[in-house]
């Protein structure tokens, strides 16, 4: 009993914590905003696994093959490399919607606070901008652009600083028009900021936050110990039956997808990958094995080894969503939830499998992640050679590692197994009796 | 006709919840139209259902979301976790049936 105070008493922090997590405006704006992105990024991905199919190359002369990719390379152009501009508007609507106003205002006045911040030179040709500070490099500055656009307009419309129509003019119109001057007085103070910054050693607004604040953090989230408790509290929020992975990310997204556009920059150049833990890393390597868990691991060992009707059951309702990747059935049924039995294998599995994959793709045995985002439904195998640019060393890699977690849950699963055997059987012989 | 309406993370595990309930509703002869969305869809469904049940990974949006759904007069709970991962259509029918009486 002293273990369930335990429980309860961890409960209670946890809980209020994925709480105001996950209420806090700011961040379920910016995790909905990743979403309004998500349709767009996988229309890209799929465009880019098309134009590096494997063998192409070899097949096709260099000057087909070349005007094939060149053919492709719109598609992804113009969704995947330049994702920070939907993030921004998604995060833009979804405050102001939060707020209940004109949710599209808060989404165009982040886009044009955003490109008030841009440096719109490229090598000395005024009036482009750079694609790369709209992708990746630009991400951060995107967030608190659109953060702070949003909060901005909201102040100026609840101050009332609007151009009042009177009544009988046409509802579209006096809209634009009361969205005018809290529009106006927003980007004005973003073209204000741009002008203070450029007489400051940064420049441009883009550099300081990158230099500032996105580069240390990226720096910070690419590298093994960062990427490894954020494994384990994925593992802890989903013990307690919380959604680990969505209570997670709304922190870690951010710094992932930069890390991931920053690959795929590099993979659609033909330059070597700069980083291992990417978006990728975590959805098709981690959760992408079953879900959160690598729970198809448990799922195959159950069928290999289980004798209880209730692990039988669960293998065979846990089985079919399990290779899409949703695990509810397991982690809710087996159960894995509240269940110290399997609290071991459920935190050990995942940080394990974390550095095989990371030391697997230092030593270059296996493919980085080549930044195309997989859609987290696809099942491992198929997922691990999408992501890494359609290489057969990323099935082989998740294969492998869907073996070991199988190895470190065999006798854990055993002990669980041999107790509700012994349970079901002693159950049939009171009823007999 | 009761109007169930189940919301998860993305609407993945509680639509096999749907399929399982709408069995139970179908070998009972109860009418009901059972449907799951993502969380942040749940919102705008709300008007069209009658009761809201979520899924207990979901749990810390309980608050968010009776907020929401006091606003339409509508009851909210958690389903319960032991019948979530069973899929076990008939306890969670059963749940939502007796917050509309």
């Amino acid at each position: 009993m002293e273990n369930s105070k335990f429980m309860q008493l961890l409960e209670n922090i946890l809980l209020p914590i994925a709480d105001k997590l996950n209420n806090n405006r700011y961040l379920s704006a910016l995790r909905d905003g990743f979403m309004v992105a998500l349709p767009l990024i996988i229309f890209g991905s799929i465009f880019v696994v098309i134009a590096n199919f494997p063998f192409l190359d070899s097949v096709m002369s260099e000057n087909a093959f070349a005007r094939y990719q060149e053919a492709l390379g719109p598609a992804s152009a113009s969704t995947l490399s330049i994702m920070g501009l939907f993030v921004i508007i998604g995060i833009g609507y979804k405050l102001i919607e939060h707020y209940k106003g004109e949710a599209i205002y808060g989404g165009v006045v982040a886009v044009a606070a955003f490109i008030i911040l841009t440096p719109q030179v490229l090598e000395g040709v005024a009036g482009v901008i750079p694609a790369s500070a709209l992708g990746a490099q630009g991400m951060f500055l995107g967030i608190f652009t659109a953060f702070i656009s949003a909060e901005l307009y909201r102040f100026f419309v609840q101050k009332n600083w609007m151009i009042k129509m009177p009544a009988g003019v046409p509802g579209a119109v006096s809209k634009s028009f009361s969205a005018l001057l809290p529009i106006a007085f927003t980007l004005s103070v973003f073209l204000l900021v741009r002008i203070l910054m450029s007489f400051t050693p940064f420049e441009t607004v883009q550099n300081f936050i990158y230099t500032v604040v996105q580069e240390p953090l990226t720096q910070l989230g690419s590298g093994l110990p960062a990427t490894i408790i954020a494994v384990l509290l994925i593992q802890v929020f989903w013990f307690f039956g919380l959604h680990g992975q969505i209570i997670v990310n709304s922190v870690f997204d951010p710094i992932w997808y930069s890390l991931n556009e920053q690959n795929l920059s590099a993979f659609q150049a033909g330059a070597e990958l700069p980083n291992i833990i990417t978006k990728q890393f975590i959805d098709s390597f981690l959760v992408g094995m079953g879900g959160s868990g690598m729970t198809l691991a448990v799922i195959i060992l159950i069928i290999l080894i289980g004798r209880s009707r209730q692990l039988k059951e669960i293998g065979k309702l846990g089985g079919p969503p399990g290779v899409f990747n949703v695990n509810e059935p397991i982690i809710f049924g087996l159960p894995i939830i509240m269940n110290p039995l399997v609290l071991i294998p459920w935190l050990i599995a995942p940080v394990v499998v974390t550095v095989i994959t990371y030391v697997s793709m230092s030593t270059g045995l296996v493919p980085k992640p080549a930044g195309i985002i997989v859609p987290w439904t696809t099942p491992p195998l198929l997922s691990g050679f999408l992501a890494t640019g359609n290489a057969w060393q990323g099935a082989v890699l998740q294969a492998f590692n869907l073996f070991v977690v199988m190895i470190i849950w065999w006798p854990f699963l055993k002990i669980l197994d041999k107790n509700y055997y012994e349970t079901e059987k002693s159950g049939e012989e009171t009823k007999a009796s | 006709m009761k109007h169930i309406l189940l919301a998860c993370s993305s609407g993945m595990s509680t639509s096999m919840l749907v399929t399982k309930m709408e069995e139970t509703a179908s070998e009972k002869g109860i009418e009901v139209k059972i449907w799951a969305v993502a969380q942040d869809k749940a919102f705008m469904e709300l008007g069209k259902a009658d009761v809201l049940l979520i899924g207990p990974q979901m749990r810390f949006l309980k608050k968010k979301f009776e907020k929401a759904a006091d606003e339409e007069g509508i009851p909210v709970d958690v389903i319960d976790p032991v019948a979530y991962g069973r899929l076990d259509g008939e306890a969670v029918l059963e749940k939502a049936l007796s917050l509309l009486s």
